[in-house]
This record gives C-alpha cells, sequence and structure tokens, in this order.
C-alpha cells in the first residue's frame, strides 16, 4: 500500500510541472558575445577602414547618422532574473485559492563598443561602455 | 518489491525532466555568401541588390549615402526544471550606396558560431 501511495504521489508530481510554474526560477538571456579589448588591438586610428573592422569582429549590429560621421554600434547584452514563489507551496493545502507571494529581480546590462568613422569610413575613435555589473540575480527587491 | 525500484527510478527521471523545453527561433532571412558574392562594388544597382537581398529591413542616410541594413537572429532557449537560459546571436549585412545608388561597400563579418543551446544560467 505503500509503494502504490508513494508512486500516486509522484505520478502527481510528475503530472504537475507541465501545467504550472515551480517555486523557483532563475533565468538568463544573453545577445551576442561580448567583444574584449584584445580584439581591438588591431584598430588604427585613421587608417583601418569600417569593412576591415567587420571582417575581424562580425558586422555591427548598428550604424547611426552623426552630422558628418558614422558610429558603428556593437551590442552585448546579459539579462539575469530570478524569482521565488514563497506561496507556491499553499496550493497543496488550499486546493481552490493558491496565492503567489514572490519575490525577485534582476537586471539587463548592456555592453556596446562604438566604431566612429569618418565620411569615408575610416576608423576616427573607438570605444567602450560596460555596464555588466547591472546584470545580477537579486532575490530582495527592497533596499537601495 | 523487485519491480517497483525500477519503476520509482524511471518515474524519478521522468519527474526531472518533465519540466523541460528545448526551443529554437530565428528572426530574419539569413543573407546567403552567393548572393553577396554577385554583389560587386562600383557596378551592382541598388534595385540589383534589392533584387539579390530582398528589401532591406531598415535604411539608414550617412551624408548622401545610403545604407541598406538587413540583420538576422538566431535563438536558442533551454528549460530544466528551474534553470532557464536564452542565447541570440545577430547577424549583419551593411550595404552602402553612393549618390547615384551603386554600392559602393559592402560590410559584413565572417559567420559568427550559433549560439549555444544551454539551461544553466550562471557563469559567462
Amino acid at each position: 500500500m505503500r509503494h502504490v501511495l508513494t508512486l500516486a504521489l509522484l505520478v502527481f508530481i510528475m503530472s504537475v510541472p507541465g501545467c504550472m510554474r515551480g517555486p523557483i526560477m532563475w533565468q538568463r538571456l544573453t545577445l551576442n558575445q561580448p567583444i574584449v579589448e584584445e580584439q581591438v588591438d588591431f584598430i588604427k586610428k585613421g587608417e583601418t577602414p569600417l569593412s576591415e573592422v567587420a571582417k575581424e569582429l562580425g558586422a555591427p549590429d548598428e550604424i547611426l547618422n552623426l552630422k558628418n560621421r558614422l558610429v558603428a554600434r556593437y551590442h552585448f547584452i546579459d539579462t539575469r532574473y530570478l524569482r521565488v514563489d514563497f506561496g507556491w507551496g499553499l496550493r497543496f493545502v488550499i486546493p481552490y485559492y493558491s496565492p503567489d507571494l514572490v519575490l525577485g529581480g534582476g537586471g539587463a546590462a548592456t555592453n556596446v563598443f562604438e566604431v566612429a568613422c569618418d565620411s569615408q569610413f575610416v576608423v576616427q575613435e573607438i570605444s567602450f561602455a560596460f555596464h555588466q555589473n547591472s546584470s545580477r540575480f537579486k532575490l530582495w527587491p527592497y533596499g537601495d | 518489491m523487485k519491480c517497483v525500484r525500477p519503476l520509482l527510478l524511471i518515474l524519478a527521471v521522468a519527474i526531472l525532466t518533465a519540466g523541460c523545453a528545448f526551443v529554437r527561433g530565428t528572426y530574419g532571412e539569413e543573407v546567403k555568401p552567393l548572393d553577396l558574392s554577385s554583389i560587386k562594388k562600383g557596378t551592382t544597382t541598388r534595385a540589383e541588390v534589392a533584387s539579390l537581398l530582398g528589401a532591406p529591413d531598415r535604411i539608414v542616410e550617412v551624408n548622401g549615402h545610403e545604407i541598406f541594413h538587413y540583420y538576422h537572429f538566431d535563438m536558442k532557449s533551454g528549460l530544466i526544471i528551474i534553470f532557464s537560459r536564452t542565447n541570440i546571436m545577430s547577424e549583419d549585412v551593411f550595404v552602402f550606396l553612393d549618390g547615384k545608388g551603386i554600392v559602393e561597400d559592402i560590410v559584413v563579418g565572417k559567420k559568427k558560431p550559433s549560439p549555444d543551446m544551454q539551461f544553466w544560467p550562471f557563469g559567462d
């Protein structure tokens, strides 16, 4: 009888995850692989054309027009999110009412590598913008 | 008793894999290298670019130059029980046209690797 009950419980638990969200969820989303400074050592300001940069690093994700120059931007996004539902277990105690008591949080980080070119598409400036630290799993949504 | 243990093991594996999802999606047409090789700097016209690669996803104007922007996204997402990770890789092509609508330059990178199918959200 004990085995039958165990099996019944297992079958029940097995059928549950497919139709409802679990109590804890770690999620992450990334867009592209980051470029590091060593990878851009080949770029010489005033000499390297944008097409050569693209051959080495891949085509940029965006090209912007700024007056008489052009800015090519490479984006890398890293997003982390953690969610814990403390009310999840109550559905087994109160069948028809299962309140969500959720704490959770996360952050999205966008790193950008920018290549500024002149009107002949020759690189004039390069720069990195790092915001990597803003991508974190955060359980506690309060405070600073 | 002998048949219950394997059954429990099978059920345990089934439970562990019950909350699984592996998904793949793409956005936009992938530009084929063969089509790109047909575009010649200084001779190919705007209309020919459009017939080879299709209408651009975006057009940018820079100093009298038109830039045709084509993009393609490849996404792979893995979910196992409580862990989920989605990786997206973008592939872009830019075709620069001069004031007369003739191809001046093509900015295309080497083929990026396909995104990894992962579910573990920690680490790099």
